[in-house]
């Protein structure tokens, strides 16, 4: 059974057809990369599986579950993590605190598994290197350690599916690496991670498959290898007549 | 010592509601305008169950019910409106409670107020009443500083920061905010089993709008959020406005200048926080 199926999946928002048709599933352990040009509704999908928004037609199972009018709190207890684009990070609040609020938001049993919270916030902080910055604001960490303290108090806080909407934007090029070996980490786990990324050699180094989208449809789907040759992959991102 | 003793009460009453307003209002920067039309009420239903049933159990019973009640009702508002709305609306919600108690004369005697209300027997001696409410006070600061703590206080604050981002940890905005505003619905209803003790009366002019002006004064002066600041901050607001008490000034005079005065602190402390108080919502 698949970790994640989506059928015939639909939005319009302001008589706009944002994704149309849109139907893909994943295997558990997977990582897949999702690219496509700018506005060609790869954020918007996340929305939709994060349950931010509600599709016009088609459905979202997860675990064979169908969780389509779930709200994002339901679905993040169940165990879909987001890493947002835009950093989801607490700036106001210290470091300790925006991975400790991440634990206490778990449903109690979950929360009680994870034993003392104190030890697994410091071991949180320990696995991208800011355990010396436990009391510092968020705010005041570069867009490289915001984006690991992210995905560890993701990984932290028992996801098993993790949405990241590009995780190198916004990360300095010497810091892309470590965000890369993070996500590996995530793959040695058998976590399932869904990649939206610009960085085509990321996605190379990282991803056990693709997915284009263009103009809200799955134009693409296959080995990294295969997807970067691909012709119609040249024809969106350089404008070239898809006529001819 | 009177004096003395008569700050001690006046502060006292004025530190769990602003506690508990900042924790809502500052903290989770949630628009509620109506926390002394949830005061209004608890006034009434404790004194007019008081009246009828001469129980102090009943009528604080029934105040810990309406304040609850009407509590629920703004979280629910909350729940379904924009910020903004809800500042308009909960402004309507007072008011309206406010034409109901100055309306419904048979029960509350509308403008007259209702007078002669009677101390209980522990409480009638003012050494014993500030005590009684010193010790009501210390044990809403412990709960306000240890809920500010607790995860509730940090689901506030993400909630307020992000509210996708923090839903999509799993928080739910529905129950923190429902229990912000019970907190401060029940902290309300302690303020009230004292206040009109205090005074011996019950008076809808206690309820009018200046009344939350100076509330926000004190919270926003002691900079939003902070349990702390609220705490201080009701301390030095409710001595400068007893202190004009020595102005030598006619009360026609005196009334309208202490409104303008915290209006005045109220326009100078939002100024001076103007990029923290509303700070921009990000979004997903
Ligand atoms: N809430 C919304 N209402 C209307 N249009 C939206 C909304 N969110 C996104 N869009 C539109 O959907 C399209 C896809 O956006 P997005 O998913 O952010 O693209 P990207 O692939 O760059 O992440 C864009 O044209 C955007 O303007
Ligand atoms: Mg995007």
């Amino acid at each position: 059974m698949s970790i994640l199926a989506v059928t015939h999946l639909s939005l319009t928002l302001q008589d706009q057809h944002i994704l149309k048709n849109i139907s893909l599933s994943v295997e558990e352990g997977d990582v897949v990369g999702l690219i496509g040009p700018n506005g060609s509704g790869k954020t918007t999908l996340f929305n939709v599986l994060s349950g931010f928004l509600v599709p016009t037609h088609g459905s979202v199972h997860f675990r064979g579950q169908d969780i389509t009018g779930f709200s994002p709190s339901k679905r993040a207890h169940m165990g879909i993590g987001r890493v947002f684009q835009n950093f989801g990070i607490f700036r106001e609040m210290t470091l300790e605190e925006n991975v400790l609020v991440a634990l206490e938001a778990l449903p109690a049993e979950q929360r009680k598994a994870l034993g003392n919270l104190k030890e697994v916030v410091q071991g949180t902080l320990e696995m991208v290197g800011l355990s010396g910055h436990a009391k510092k604001k968020a705010g005041s960490l570069s867009g490289g350690q915001m984006r690991l303290l992210e995905i560890a108090r993701t990984l932290k806080s028992g996801k098993e599916l993790f949405l990241l909407d590009e995780p190198t934007a916004g990360v300095a090029p010497k810091m892309t690496h470590q965000v890369g070996d993070l996500i590996s980490e995530l793959k040695r786990d058998r976590k399932t991670v869904l990649i939206i990324e610009h960085d085509l050699p990321f996605i190379s180094r990282v991803c056990d498959r693709v997915i284009v989208l263009n103009v809200g449809e799955v134009v693409l789907d296959g080995k990294p290898s295969e997807v970067k040759q691909h012709r119609k992959l040249q024809e969106i991102y350089f404008g070239a007549d898809p006529t001819s | 010592m009177d004096f003395f003793l008569h700050l001690v009460v006046t502060i006292g009453l004025w530190i769990p509601i602003s506690m508990g307003y900042t924790l809502l209002f500052g903290k989770g920067q949630v628009m509620h305008f109506g926390p002394i039309g949830v005061s209004v009420a608890c006034g009434y239903a404790i004194f007019v169950t008081l009246g009828a049933t001469g129980s102090y159990i009943a009528g604080i019973a029934m105040g810990i019910l309406v304040g609850t009640a009407v509590s629920l009702i703004f979280a629910w508002l909350a729940l379904r409106l924009e910020n903004d709305g809800l500042g308009v609306m909960s402004i309507a919600v007072h008011l309206a409670a406010m034409v109901i108690v100055l309306n419904w004369t048979d029960v509350t005697r509308g403008a007259l107020g209702i007078p002669r209300i009677p101390r209980m027997p522990f409480l009638e001696t003012l050494p014993m009443f500030a005590l009684a409410v010193t010790l009501a006070s210390l044990f809403w600061i412990a709960l306000f500083v240890w809920a500010d703590r607790s995860a509730l206080g940090r689901q506030m604050q993400a909630l307020s920061e992000s509210e996708s981002f923090a839903k999509a940890m799993g928080v739910s905005r529905a129950k923190v905010h429902t229990i912000a505003f019970v907190l401060l619905g029940l902290a309300i209803v302690s303020d009230n089993v004292f206040f009109a003790q205090y005074i011996h009366l019950l008076h809808p002019n206690d309820y009018h709008f200046p009344t939350f002006i100076f509330l926000l004064a004190i919270v926003v002066a002691g900079k939003p959020g902070s349990m702390v600041g609220a705490v201080l901050s009701s301390i030095l607001l409710v001595l400068l406005r007893e202190g004009l008490r020595f102005i030598d000034l006619p009360i026609s005079v005196l009334g309208p200048m202490r409104l303008l005065l915290f209006g005045v602190i109220l326009l100078t402390a939002v100024y001076v926080r103007r990029d923290t108080l509303f700070p921009q919502k990000r979004t997903v």
